[in-house]
């Protein structure tokens, strides 16, 4: 008994210090977490995942180094074109290594982008199936994204890369209601705008994501007033953004021509930059008086009919107000 | 003159640090010769190696060279931490029963050394040797990130202003870059890493007073070193059992293995610091807090049992 009685004696005292830190303990791990420091805990089927070894080295505090070799794993399952595997392999990475960014990026990039460009080019599929893969593909890209911004809330570049998922005119027709998918990356870019690493052309392009919503043209017209403001943001696009919206709010009392000389500066810069943005009608943007402006001034620059933007782009019903 | 008369308790506090000093030179020395700074070269090589392994790009060129980099953090710290907790266990285990086996032992205990000495010269000696060895392993390491991080930058500026970046975005890209080399937060996470293995060391040298083996020392300090890491989860089930019905028996153990056991979930900042993360020094200061906490909460339990055992 006598033996036992010291290192009873300790593990008394050890519950008695235990007692101590506890309170510490437990408020410097909240703050950690709360700081972004602390990884939360691994799900379970993350560890069966992983393996015993795996889950052993990632318990022992080197999630990241585990995370690294799925990464290469990942990369092998990408080459042989193994798309559930990927995106098995990246739902583990990510677990590992939730805070960065550029396996979320690549994650949601590997479905969004490779596996949908595979499955629809898949011939062994018939169109059906391979525009359901495709569609699923996206979709799956745009949830793993999502996911990475609901763990790194604010995060510019997470949430500019949904933005332009969004926005990708090659992508966004698997989202269906084209409103709600347009305003989702504004509000996307906007997050990333607003963040304090945001680069110059995040808030443009929530305007240019904003000027596709359908009512929502008020909104955008004041962002795109307040863009204007500045010479940098007066980029070709903002120009005729700005234009159609103008346009749009004020279609009686604004002489398009007039208006486009204001803007662009002359008349074959504006005829110039406006054609390029009238060619581009498949994005949706807004093309308020885009046609007539264009119209008076293919008539002012005398260019010839054969020459004419609309032989190839004619005005589709609804286009011009 | 007359010398300045020196007090006893000045003097004893002196001889204190005088003979740990002796102990802890002479531990450093004892595992230097079983040669376990051979361990570096096996570091070096992975960590120069890990320089040259150019990482598969999955996306845009615009993020090419930044997984190397992770990688080598990774690869980096992943061997300290590996390196420091199993030589901070398996050398302390080693110490008291090779003194033994060695007589050693006899000959200091016979001499008027205290017992609390010997064991905080014994301790300080294997820490002696980890922060050296992680010195070592730290400068590679960032020697190497620097050279690294400078070859993706300059690549990445090429490329940058080659396709006409604006400004804005150039030095959001040398940012991004520069955020994933050496930097101040990757010194405090391999600082943190000593930390983990000077708390593991001093719980090695605990569970050492009274094991009777150095195999049933390693394995135990193995044991608990992994569940510490569970710790966070048993004082979470504690603290919210009130709340989630947990029963009696599930509130006591988690009461216990959170009271008992070290946190080793908070040194997980590592990773979070490997991911690109700031710690700011104030949490770095209250990691320390805790660490020093654990490791002289163990060396005077060690002490406490140590003193009375007989040889």
């Amino acid at each position: 008994m006598k033996r036992w009685r010291r290192p009873l004696i300790v593990f008394l005292a050890a519950l008695l210090a235990g007692a101590v830190r506890m309170p510490f303990e437990a408020a410097l791990t909240g703050k950690l977490r709360a700081e972004g420091l602390l990884p939360g805990h691994l799900p379970i089927g993350t560890l069966d995942k992983i393996g015993q070894t795996g889950a052993l080295v990632a318990l022992g505090g080197l999630r990241t180094l585990v995370a690294t070799f799925f990464n290469l794993r990942a990369y092998t399952f990408f080459t042989e074109c193994r798309w559930d595997d990927v995106a098995d392999t990246f739902d583990v990475i990510v677990e590992l290594a939730p805070q960065t960014i550029y396996y979320w990026e690549t994650g949601a990039a590997h479905q969004a982008y490779n596996a949908s460009s595979y499955y629809l080019n898949d011939s062994d599929l018939p169109p059906l199936r391979r525009d359901a893969a495709w569609r699923a593909a996206v979709l799956k890209g745009r949830a793993f994204l999502e996911r990475g911004i609901r763990n790194n809330p604010g995060n510019p570049k997470l949430n500019a890369y949904l933005g332009y998922l969004l926005t990708d005119g090659k992508k966004n027709r698997a989202f269906r209601d084209a409103d709600a998918t347009y305003l989702a990356a504004a509000e996307a870019y906007k997050i990333a705008a607003d963040s304090r690493e945001a680069l110059p052309f995040f808030r443009r392009f929530q305007l240019y994501a904003l000027a596709r919503v359908a009512g929502r043209e008020a909104e955008a017209l004041a962002l795109a007033r307040q863009l204007y403001q500045a010479s940098s943001n007066r980029t070709p696009t903002l120009q005729c953004v700005y234009f159609a919206l103008e346009v749009h709010a004020n279609p009686a009392p604004i002489d398009p021509e007039g208006f486009a000389l204001s803007i662009f500066g002359s008349p074959k810069q504006a005829y110039v930059t406006l054609s390029n943005y009238w060619v581009r009608g498949g994005e949706r943007l807004p093309v308020h008086g885009v046609a007539r402006a264009l119209k008076a001034l293919e008539t002012k620059l005398a260019i010839p009919a054969d020459k004419s933007v609309f032989v190839q782009h004619p005005i589709r019903e609804g286009e011009d107000e | 003159m007359s010398p300045t008369p020196v007090s006893p308790a000045r003097s004893n506090r002196g001889s204190h640090c005088g003979r740990i000093a002796v102990i802890a030179t002479h531990a450093f020395t004892q595992l230097v010769r079983m040669k376990v700074f051979y361990f570096l070269a096996v570091f070096a090589v992975i960590v120069i190696g890990s320089n040259f392994f150019d990482l598969p790009q999955h996306v845009g060129p615009e993020s090419a060279g930044i997984n190397v980099l992770n990688s080598i953090k990774n690869w980096s710290i992943g061997m300290m931490s590996l390196f420091s907790v199993v030589f901070a266990i398996v050398a302390t285990a080693l110490l008291l029963p090779k003194d033994v086996e060695d007589r050693t032992l006899y000959t200091i205990l016979a001499k008027p050394v205290p017992r609390i000495d010997y064991l905080a010269g014994k301790l300080l000696g294997v820490l002696l040797l980890v922060f050296v060895s992680l010195a070592l392993m730290d400068v590679l390491m960032t020697v190497v990130l620097q050279i690294r991080t400078s070859m993706i930058l300059s690549g990445q500026m090429e490329m940058a202003h080659s396709r006409g970046w604006p400004a804005a975005e150039i030095a959001s890209l040398r940012a991004d870059i520069l955020s994933q080399g050496p930097n101040a937060s990757l010194q405090g996470a391999v600082w943190a890493v000593f930390l983990r293995a000077s708390i593991m060391a001093s719980l090695a040298l605990l569970i050492s007073t009274f094991s009777t083996s150095t195999l049933f020392t390693s394995i135990t300090s193995f044991l608990v070193y992994f569940i510490g890491y569970f710790q966070a989860d048993a004082r979470d089930v504690f603290l919210e059992s009130g709340t989630a019905g947990t029963g009696w028996l599930a509130r006591t153990v988690s009461l216990v293995v959170s009271l008992v056991l070290p946190d080793f979930h908070l040194f997980n900042v590592i990773d979070a610091v490997i991911q690109g993360q700031a710690m700011p020094l104030i949490r770095l200061g209250e990691l320390t807090g805790i660490g020093l906490f654990y490791a002289v909460f163990y060396v005077l339990a060690s002490w406490f049992i140590f003193a009375e055992k007989e040889f």
